[in-house]
């Protein structure tokens, strides 16, 4: 079975057609210097949203931690289990973090401070979901 | 000749919460027809060894959900089935090379045809032993 | 039904709380706790049993239904009065009334209640209710206000067939389109409780000989799902051979969905010296609601937050960690707990240093007595052994679960990022 498909909605439409270029994106607020992600219909900080952009990102990060599945309540993912879930800090701002299932690395082995960098899943619909995996020097 | 059945509990046995379909008079029919009788399930180990000891069925063994390689490694028997409700069970007796029945099947006492005169249907499909 | 937070004290400074031990707890109440509703018994329906509940507190109270003048409820145990688990339509076909929507099935209103019970006298009906210490934080404020003198307070938590909350998605909007592709769920819990064992290096299984307790305590509490349907003991042995759900969450770490209502008398301090028992007064309500930067929240936020909310609690109660005889912390999920005993520092127990005190002497008559109720873990998932059980023993009812002293307790839960505290005490203060 495939896994879930995002439903791009005109808030997180802008990040999805930046994923299906290639591209990670996320939400600054040009007034208070603050990256955002997810996206919100306003800044968290200053509660305005005419500050609001999107920029890209370095697509660097580092792995902070994991848990692995083995029992998820999405059907989509029963085949799978169990699996990895990684979260992923930003590069240049670890106060942002992303998923990743670190597709090829096995369970209990996730390296927990190592360096990853983005990718692209091709999924229904056109989609393009971000993935990561590890640098290697 | 050993045939292993591991029982899900619960949505499976009718002592399950919720109850199943199979009977634990079905499972003392097989277990005096020479069935290894064992448990896997998300019970407490304690709460499934009381289960046994109430109805008076020695089991081989107990287990939790993610220890049916421990049962096959502690067990020798010549064929080993899991009887379960859910996709999970189907996941764990595919993966430690069990046979499977879902709940619904198991009513019908499907183990019982087993053996046959020439030895026991594996989960395979083969024959072994004659 | 929209979540109220007008009447939150959630703004620091929060200072002494205006109706400090003028507010009190008189009586407790329970229906029969089952596992779930079978879809067919008309006399076990979430309605029914909060009306039983709701009779059992009032005759706990010693009072007359008459005497009711507010009903404060959480319809459904969770949020804005969301039901606990699914809900019975609209792919099920609804009853003959009083059973022809939600209300009564899985989630019980004021409303619905006080029409079924023909409480005539009730001038103040809330049922924006939360979870129940949003909700008892929610009565002791009303009954300090005025809004009404004797509150009947209700928390049903209703369980149906199967297992709630699948998600056969395949395709996922909203909030659940940065979470679903990845198969985060659960996922949450294990990760941050994963980052809690690596960074001050323990390990799961030094939570056994806290939930083993958790479960002893709840056998002990005729409340529990465990002590009706299921008394034989848990182990250390049971634990250490539970299964991951999602690592480091395992299923013994998880809280079983039951299918009961409780429900109790909150008046005013003055009102409940002429109640059955003698009065829990309150000494302070605090909440507090906090979002994570970014996608998910991680062990740093986790402890911000939890920090956050339990100087607020000491700041609005006026007491320190010592003052605390009885502390509650909510373990549903269980990997919760260590964050909370840690933030309000309680026995002195520091960052990381939790499970060294699960290694101590935590029974209800030590000198640690923790949980004495036995949680989620050792009851169901009711939530209400956090309350009931405090109740009883400053009432010095609580039998084989009685701690020495029981004259401060405190309770706290629900999430680590939405949280409330309820300081409980023998006397005014
Ligand atoms: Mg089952
Ligand atoms: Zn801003």
């Amino acid at each position: 079975m495939p896994r879930p498909v995002p439903a791009p909605d005109p808030l997180s439409k802008p990040f999805w057609d930046a994923c299906a270029q290639g591209k990670l994106m996320v939400q600054k607020c040009t007034m208070c210097d603050r990256k955002q992600f997810p996206p919100e219909a306003t800044c968290r900080n200053c509660g305005w949203a005419f500050n609001l952009t999107w920029i890209p990102t370095s697509g660097r990060g580092t792995i902070v931690g994991y848990s692995v599945t083995y029992d998820t309540r999405i059907n989509a993912w029963v085949p799978d289990q169990p699996f990895n879930n990684a979260v992923i800090a930003l590069e240049e701002d670890p106060a942002i973090k992303f998923h990743s299932n670190l597709p090829g690395v096995k369970v209990n082995e996730v390296p927990v401070g190592a360096k990853v960098e983005v990718y692209f899943l091709d999924l229904e619909d056109g989609i393009k979901l971000p993935e990561w995996k590890l640098v290697h020097h | 000749m050993a045939i292993l059945l591991s029982f899900d509990i619960d949505g499976t046995l009718e002592v399950g919460d919720p109850p199943g379909g199979i009977t634990m008079e079905m499972v003392r029919r097989a277990y005096e027809a020479g069935y290894l009788i064992a448990s896997c399930s998300d019970r407490a180990l304690s709460s499934q060894k009381a289960m046994w000891a109430r109805y008076n069925i020695p089991a081989v063994f107990t287990a939790s959900k993610h220890q049916l390689p421990n049962m096959r490694a502690a067990i020798t028997a010549d064929a080993y089935y899991h009887i379960g409700d859910r996709d999970t069970d189907e996941q764990i007796a595919a993966e430690n090379g069990f046979g499977f029945w879902w709940n619904h099947e198991g009513v019908s006492e499907p183990w019982l045809t087993l053996q046959t005169p020439h030895g026991v249907q594996t989960p395979g499909g083969e024959d072994v032993s004659g | 039904m929209a979540r109220e937070t007008g009447w939150e004290r959630s703004r620091d400074p929060v200072g002494i709380w205006e109706h400090r031990g003028k507010v009190a707890l008189a009586s407790r109440g329970h229906a029969p706790t089952d596992r779930r509703w079978d879809g067919v018994s008309m006399d076990k329906t979430l309605g029914a049993y909060t009306i039983i509940a709701a009779n059992a507190a009032i005759e706990d109270a010693g009072i007359k239904p008459s005497d009711i003048d507010g009903i404060i409820t959480s319809p459904g145990g969770q949020p804005g009065g969301a039901p606990i688990g699914d809900t019975w339509g609209p792919v099920r076909p609804y009853f003959a009334p009083p059973y022809n929507t939600e209300d009564g099935l899985t989630q019980v209103t004021g409303e619905w209640l006080a029409r079924q019970m023909g409480l005539k006298n009730v001038r103040y009906f809330n049922s924006h209710g939360d979870t129940i210490w949003n909700l008892i934080g929610l009565a002791a404020q009303c009954v300090g206000d005025g809004r009404c003198n004797v509150a009947l307070v209700t928390y049903p938590t209703g369980n149906l067939e199967g297992r709630y909350h699948r998600n056969p998605d395949t395709r996922v909007r909203g909030p659940a389109q940065w979470s679903s592709p990845w198969g985060w769920g659960l996922s949450g819990q294990g990760f941050t409780f994963e980052q809690y064992c690596r960074k001050y290096g323990s390990n799961h299984d030094r939570m056994a000989p806290f939930v083993v307790q958790e479960h002893k305590n709840g056998l002990l509490w005729p409340g529990s799902y465990y002590a009706q349907h299921e008394p034989q003991p848990f182990t250390t042995e049971d634990y250490l051979n539970g299964r991951w759900i999602a690592q480091n969450l395992s299923i013994f770490d998880c809280d079983r969905p039951v299918n009961t209502a409780a429900a109790y008398i909150v008046t005013t301090a003055e009102r409940a010296r002429d109640m059955r028992h003698k009065p829990v007064y309150i000494l302070d309500h605090t909440e507090s609601t906090f979002q994570p930067r970014s996608l998910v929240q991680d062990l740093d936020d986790t402890e911000a937050f939890c920090k956050v909310q339990a100087e607020r609690s000491y700041a609005g109660s006026g007491l320190r960690p010592k003052d605390i005889d009885i502390f509650l912390p909510y373990d549903g999920f269980a990997v919760f707990t260590q964050y909370f005993i840690e933030a309000f520092r309680w026995r002195g127990v520091n960052k990381g240093e939790a499970h060294d005190l699960y290694a101590m002497d935590i029974t209800p008559q030590g000198p640690n007595p923790l949980n004495t109720g036995g949680g989620n873990m050792g009851t169901g998932r009711m939530r209400t052994a956090f309350f009931s059980d405090p109740i009883e023993q400053i009432q010095g009812r609580a039998g084989a679960r009685q701690a020495k002293k029981a004259e401060i307790a405190v309770t706290h839960g629900v999430l680590p990022g939405n949280a409330a505290t309820i300081v409980m005490s023998s006397t005014p203060g």
